[in-house]
């Protein structure tokens, strides 16, 4: 290795010559990863002579194993690190095909989709770049939004042989697919880029477009290759096969070379409580985290400091912050390090330090990343907006703001640093929050080559219903589309038969399948489908008239639920750089005549407005269980009743409340979902409010003290604490799951799911009469009825966590599979926390849309309740109790 | 059509909002109903009243219905149209509809016998996607109303679109079932336009229903005069098609926002559309011209707008004033027979004739140029040269004519230049869904009555082809008539 290619700072240097604090290696860890060599085919063995005589490299084998698979028609998933070159791996098997179709006078064509349009530019270029050198005649060109309507986007219709595009566009242009017909007729191959990018919602939508257009390609007669591009993740087989509907061959041993990377995981030091303006956030960031019983320098202050130290030492540095407001403050906090230590900082000239995130204009962007290539530039203080494919050439070191939450987000992130056998530096720069934190005590977990799971799941009824529509406007909807199983044919017959009825019933679809259902609601269904939200009942973002243009904020319509929780009247929320309160909102009316909104006007307050939600679930019904150490853990479906009812205004600069909570006056919402949950067994409960009998909740009058409360408290935190560490084994964001802790499981189960359904004889639902629950209070007030009648005596305790949107997503699902995995990550994280109190913390147990005000929560029945689940409880007997109290019927999100 | 039959006009008062009384006057006459009904959607007072003035009118007693605005809960009772007339009932709530039962079955509200009654509600579907159910939430009170009344009801419904029309199977309260028909009032949403429906209720229970756009009526009909232009205009004192008429160019040209071209297309489009007579606005000729022999008209049926076959197609040849029909009867399974012995036809008998359709380059052209390359791809290159004109693009979308008619749909257009048609009481829709039930149950159509809908929709568009091949030029020259003066004036001229 020549020493270009070596580091001008390493881990071990780094932490010698930064300034400041002696005791810095408590705190801060150096591991040397070691390089990997590049594994490789020689070019002949794997493409045919036209093509190995001009490709300029050995495929590595993992190019080359897709290669052949693709050879056998077999589709393929690439689950290898970025700059691992996927895309030639698509870019030669198009060139194969195109060589085989002009040798009988044929043509062959490609769809390639990208998340992003700056991404389809670059790989444009990129493309056409290699087919040039491989002396190949291959038009390659970008159809989107933003390609010129008319004459130009016809002639790439009937001339190109590949078109990059989004699935925004794929979904639109589907409506008239005849022009595409020529298109379509040769189409051999259809690449998904970044496949792992596509989970929840997202996901749903676009593994139901992926459907559709298999369907008009076959009425073209085309039965394409697919190819999914993507990061690693910890199913790429099962998440490709959910997305594609079709099996699968998983290429994942990455033969690309790695040079010596450093890790270097960097927990800020504590500092005293002293109220010098630094131990908080000052940008407004909601997730503020300061606990006022200790503290650590927010990620938000060190990083940039660390950036500043590199960029110093000519270590090009590309730094990942949260959100664009950080971004763009780093730069500044990176030059104040400088002068806050002149006599170790002495050279005078300042380093050429840029931020750069999607708020800014596209020039600005391509003038970044083409400084970052050629060199002009020493750092990069960038957004997520940089993680993704573009190319920003040799990057020495990568310095991250905080774990960006997910493993696979993590070393994507990392990844960009050195590219082929180049040394490289990465230094994570930890919050104090749960997984930060989970990660510094755990760093084994990074480390062990495993990452989380991509979730997608199409049993959301109403996202397949809306796209069911679409495709009936594409292609009549017949008995070729009633399959026998989920990815059989379009749908499962008895879905599609009840969808059918459905639409016919409400006037969208008309016709039978026998002879060919087709549309007959408003034109072009597509237009109504949002990748990022599963309800049409979707509310506007609109501002106020006196609202100058370049202060709008560019927000797609929000859900319902979104809606309710974050922008009700009096909300302020930051988008962009910029504070808006919600002034006004319109709910729309009895039989949708008129479009929900919401109007933002730009203000510049001190606080932020944090919502407090009450939750219920009702009618949960079982659909599958199973035994884990005496608890039984269930998934199925339910009602959740959920009421963002008050909401406080929390000062920025130190994350206080200000006054009292403001009510919304929203009504309760109920939503459809997804959802799993767990019953504790008797002797377990009886044992664990025995032993926490004596629990008192801080600031809780006398009288409503009661010996359940440290129990309740246990399971409440381990409630909280499963969603906290859901991301540890998954790839979602907690605000995606909701959850309820309750000591009385019954009250929220379907009447034929109860343990004591034979004591209740005419009682029905927990609000006692049927009919549609007024509000959670009124459950609470049902359920207590029904607990002086006796009827919840044999329900069993315990907590669910559910889908946070209408359908579901799959992740409850997937948390109930991987159930006993999760349980453990949130023991290890609930009882190794530092903070020490029994309450607990953010980084812990605490939850800041907590309806119930974060109370009663306990750390160590929490971890008890955890040990038993976990066959792991110590031998200590559970003594029996001898508390005779009747269990109050409680119940907390 | 048999007896009476009265029309019934639906407004949504959202669109009634937006418009003025003038607009709301013209849409009067233009449909001509016998009653008016204000949709429920909303309680809106002047909406109504901007109703009731427009079409109020010495000696007219057309009722104008606004259920939100009624002074008690008793249901109103009208009887529509000419001779025997067709009754109406109007509620304002769904659960007055048991009452509206009870009152029939009693004789309260006193009906034609033997007939059907019509009853306006708001009732709507409710769509739970999450269950993959629709459901009616007034069932009870639906089913109550059918098992109630004596004869038979349809209920009319505010809150859904004027294309709505289902028949639903509900449980009554003695426990069988009971079948309600319900059709929509509402406006129905095309490409770019919202639509408002008038429907032809007869005492048989048939409803049919015509679509115009919102902005077909007043000043927003004539070319080139949105919302904007619209209100500044009637701000200057022009408030009706015929003020833009008699105001003079320069009066029209003060107003902000108009200038000169818009002016004389407004001005021009009005006297086209108070003529009836068609005017060019270019020198373009017409497709197909000039030619040895007229283009042949073609128009096509097929199942449905994603279809599955093209079941008619339908030839009509001016020159030899000739129709030809090509039909699928037997075996809607193969939907090559009907493509095959189309072409065979035209390529033996016409390889050089041109076609024309009316919006066939959105519709039948699409379709069959789709279909020919499935199922017949020997004949594709040939029938790929054949010159295909769309005289509605012609006209419409490349503007070189204006039409008479509120819409530009065939039917509209044919009728306005004088066409007197066939009166087989299809239309495409009722077509479509005969065959479909023809595929599904082997039920066979009235294949005379379809085949003459197909050739009338032929000969209709040929009649608009030779209208405006007569029709007058914006330059005030004839088209094609030799003006026997012109040599005159022209030697007059010169000196």
């Amino acid at each position: 290795m020549a020493d270009e290619n070596a580091l001008p700072l390493t881990g071990r240097e780094l932490l010698e010559t930064f300034p400041r604090y002696a005791d810095l290696d408590e705190h801060v860890s150096v591991r040397e990863l070691e390089p990997r060599e590049a594994r490789t085919v020689p070019a002949d063995e794997v493409l045919r002579p036209a093509l190995a005589a001009n490709y300029p490299y050995d495929p590595f084998i993992h190019q080359a194993r897709a290669l052949d698979a693709l050879e056998r028609g077999e589709n393929v998933c690439v689950a290898t690190s970025t700059s691992s070159g996927k895309t030639d791996v698509y870019a030669l098997q198009v060139a194969r095909n195109v060589l085989d179709a002009r040798a009988r006078d044929a043509e062959s064509t490609a769809y390639v989709v990208y998340p992003m349009k700056a991404l389809a530019q670059d790989q444009q270029r990129e493309l056409s770049a290699l087919y040039d050198r491989l002396g190949l005649d291959i038009e390659v060109a970008v159809y989107d939004g933003d390609t010129e309507l008319g004459e130009t986007r016809r002639r790439i219709r009937e001339e190109a042989d590949v078109v990059i595009s989004n699935f925004m566009g794929v979904n639109t242009y589907l409506h008239n697919h005849d022009v595409w017909s020529r298109f379509f007729n040769a189409c051999d191959l259809v690449v998904v880029d970044e496949s792992h990018t596509y989970t929840g919602v997202q996901g749903m939508h676009v593994a139901w477009i992926l459907r559709r257009l298999k369907r008009v390609l076959d009425y073209y007669g085309s039965d394409p290759s697919f190819v999914c591009s993507s990061a690693t993740i910890g199913n790429p087989g099962e998440h490709s096969e959910a997305l594609l509907g079709e099996p699968v061959t998983v290429v994942d041993e990455d033969g690309s070379p790695r040079g010596r990377r450093d890790l270097v995981l960097w927990n800020p030091p504590p500092t005293e409580r002293r109220d010098d303006g630094t131990a908080a956030d000052r940008d407004g960031d909601e997730d503020g985290a300061a606990d006022e019983s200790f503290e650590r320098q927010p990620a938000s202050v060190e990083a940039p400091r660390v950036f500043s130290h590199l960029t110093y030492h000519d270590v090009r540095t590309l730094m990942f912050a949260p959100s664009r407001k950080l971004a763009e403050l780093s730069v500044g906090r990176a030059r104040e390090h400088r002068r806050e230590y002149p006599r170790y900082y002495t050279a005078s000239e300042p380093s050429a330090i840029e931020p750069y995130h999607a708020g800014q204009g596209k020039r600005k962007r391509h003038t970044t990343e083409q400084s970052l290539k050629s060199g002009a530039l020493d750092g990069v203080a960038a957004t997520s907006a940089l993680e993704l494919g573009i190319n920003v050439g040799e990057i020495d070191a990568t310095l991250l703001m905080g774990y960006p939450g997910q493993r696979q987000s993590f070393w994507q992130r990392i990844g960009r640093a050195g590219r082929d056998a180049a040394d490289a530096l990465s230094v994570l720069v930890a919050d104090y929050a749960t997984l930060d934190q989970y990660i510094i005590d755990n760093p084994a977990y990074l480390l062990e080559g495993d990452v989380e799971d991509a979730v997608v799941d199409t049993t959301n009824d109403r996202v397949f219903a809306q796209h069911l529509l679409c495709a009936a406007d594409e292609v009549a909807i017949d008995e070729t589309d009633a399959g026998e199983g989920p990815d059989d044919a379009f749908a499962d017959r008895d879905r599609l038969e009840r969808a059918v009825e459905m639409w016919r019933r409400a006037g969208k679809l008309t016709g039978h399948l026998e002879t060919g259902v087709s549309y007959v609601g408003p034109p072009r269904p597509q237009t109504d489908v949002n990748l990022y939200a599963t309800d049409d009942e979707q509310y506007q973002v609109r501002v106020t008239e006196d609202t100058p243009a370049e202060q709008e904020p560019d927000l797609e319509p929000l859900a319902r639920e979104r809606a309710f929780r974050d922008y009700h009247e009096g909300a302020v929320r930051v988008h962009g750089d910029q504070q808006y309160e919600v002034v006004e909102v319109e709910h729309g009316r009895e039989g949708g005549s008129s479009q929900p909104f919401v109007r933002l006007q730009p203000v510049d307050v001190d606080y932020y407005t944090r919502t407090r939600s009450e939750v219920t679930v009702l009618d949960a019904e079982s659909e599958e269980s199973r035994e884990v150490n005496g608890f039984r853990v269930h998934f199925g479906t339910g009602s959740v009743l959920v009421h963002h009812a008050e909401y406080d205004r929390v000062r920025i600069s130190d994350n206080e409340r200000i006054g009292t909570p403001i009510p919304t006056e929203l009504p309760p919402l109920t939503m459809d979902t997804q959802l799993c949950w767990v019953e504790v067994p008797e002797q377990v409960e009886r044992g664990l409010v025995e032993r926490y009998a004596d629990y008192r909740v801080p600031d809780l009058p006398p009288e409503q003290q009661s010996p359940h409360l440290g129990y309740m408290g246990g399971l409440h935190a381990a409630e909280h604490g499963m969603i906290g560490a859901a991301p540890l084994e998954l790839m979602l964001d907690p605000g995606d799951l909701g959850g309820l802790s309750t000591l009385v499981l019954d009250g929220h189960l379907a009447e034929t799911e109860r343990a004591g359904s034979a004591d209740e004889g005419g009682a029905t639902s927990a609000a006692g009469d049927g009919d549609d629950p007024g509000s959670v209070e009124a459950v609470r007030t049902a359920l207590e009825a029904r607990q002086r009648e006796g009827h919840l005596e044999r329900s069993a305790s315990g907590w669910f966590v559910y889908d946070g949107v209408e359908g579901g997503l799959g992740f409850s699902r997937a948390v109930y599979e991987s159930f006993e995995a999760l349980a453990r990550r949130t023991r290890e994280r609930i009882d190794a926390c530092t903070c020490g109190r029994t309450e607990g913390c953010p980084a812990c147990v605490m939850d800041e849309n907590c309806g119930n005000d974060n109370r009663p929560l306990h750390r160590e029945a929490a971890v008890d309740v955890l040990d038993h689940l976990l066959g792991d409880a110590d031998e200590r007997a559970l003594a029996p109790g001898e508390t005779d109290e009747r269990r109050p019927p409680l119940f907390y999100s | 059509m048999d007896g009476s039959s009265a029309r019934l006009l639906a407004l949504p008062p959202a669109v009634v909002a937006d418009r003025s009384p003038d607009a709301v006057a013209d849409a009067r006459d233009y449909f001509d109903p016998d009653g008016v009904w204000v949709l429920a959607t909303e309680r809106a007072p002047r909406a109504h009243a901007t109703v009731r003035s427009a079409t109020g009118g010495a000696g007219t007693e057309m009722p104008v219905v606004h259920t939100p605005l009624a002074r008690d809960d008793d249901p109103r009772h009208d009887r529509l149209g000419s001779g025997d007339g067709v009754d109406v009932v109007s509620v304002g709530d769904s659960a007055a509809l048991p009452e509206v039962g009870r009152q029939l079955r009693d004789g309260a509200i006193g009906v034609v016998p033997d007939t059907t009654t019509f009853v306006v509600c708001p009732v709507a579907v409710e769509v739970d996607a999450t269950q993959l159910v629709a459901t009616l939430p007034a069932a009870a009170a639906l089913a109550t109303l059918a098992s109630t009344a004596p004869g038979q009801v349809v209920v009319l419904s505010d809150l859904l679109p004027a294309d709505y029309d289902h028949e639903w199977t509900l449980e009554a309260p003695d426990g069988d079932t009971v079948a309600v028909r319900i059709h929509g009032l509402g406006a129905t949403e095309g490409y770019g336009s919202r639509d408002v429906a008038c429907l032809t209720l007869s005492p048989s229970g048939a409803v049919g229903t015509e679509r115009v756009g919102a902005d077909r009526f007043g000043l927003r009909a004539l070319e080139g005069v949105g919302p904007r232009t619209a209100d500044r205009l009637r701000e200057a004192g022009v408030r009706s098609r015929e003020d833009v008429r008699r105001t003079p160019l320069r009066g029209l040209t003060d107003v902000t926002g108009v200038g000169r071209d818009t002016a004389e297309r407004a001005t021009r489009h009005a006297e086209v559309l108070d003529s009836g007579e068609p005017l060019r606005l270019s020198t373009s000729a017409l497709p197909g011209e000039p030619a040895a022999a007229p283009p042949l008209c073609l128009d096509i049926e097929t199942d449905g707008l994603s279809p599955t076959v093209i079941w008619q197609v339908g030839v009509y040849d001016p020159a030899a004033d000739e129709h030809h029909a090509f039909t699928e009867r037997e075996d809607p399974d193969d939907p090559g027979r009907v493509i095959e012995a189309f072409l065979t036809w035209l390529l033996a008998e016409h390889p050089d004739r041109d076609l024309v359709t009316w919006n066939g380059n959105r519709f039948d052209y699409r379709h069959l140029t789709s279909f020919v390359e499935r199922h017949c791809p020997e004949y594709a290159a040939e029938w790929d040269a054949y010159w295909k004109h769309d005289l509605y693009d012609w006209a419409v979308r490349q503007d070189n004519a204006l039409l008479p008619g509120r819409t530009n749909k065939l039917d509209h257009v044919a009728r306005k230049l004088g066409y007197a048609g066939a009166e087989t009481g299809l239309d495409g829709a009722a077509t479509a869904a005969a065959y479909g039930r023809f595929m599904r149950t082997g039920e066979p159509l009235d294949w005379d009555r379809h085949e003459a809908y197909c050739e009338d929709d032929c000969r209709a568009l040929w009649h608009v082809y030779e209208a405006l091949r007569e029709a007058d030029r914006r330059d005030g020259v004839a088209a094609e008539r030799e003006r026997t003066t012109d040599s005159e004036q022209a030697g007059l001229g010169d000196f």
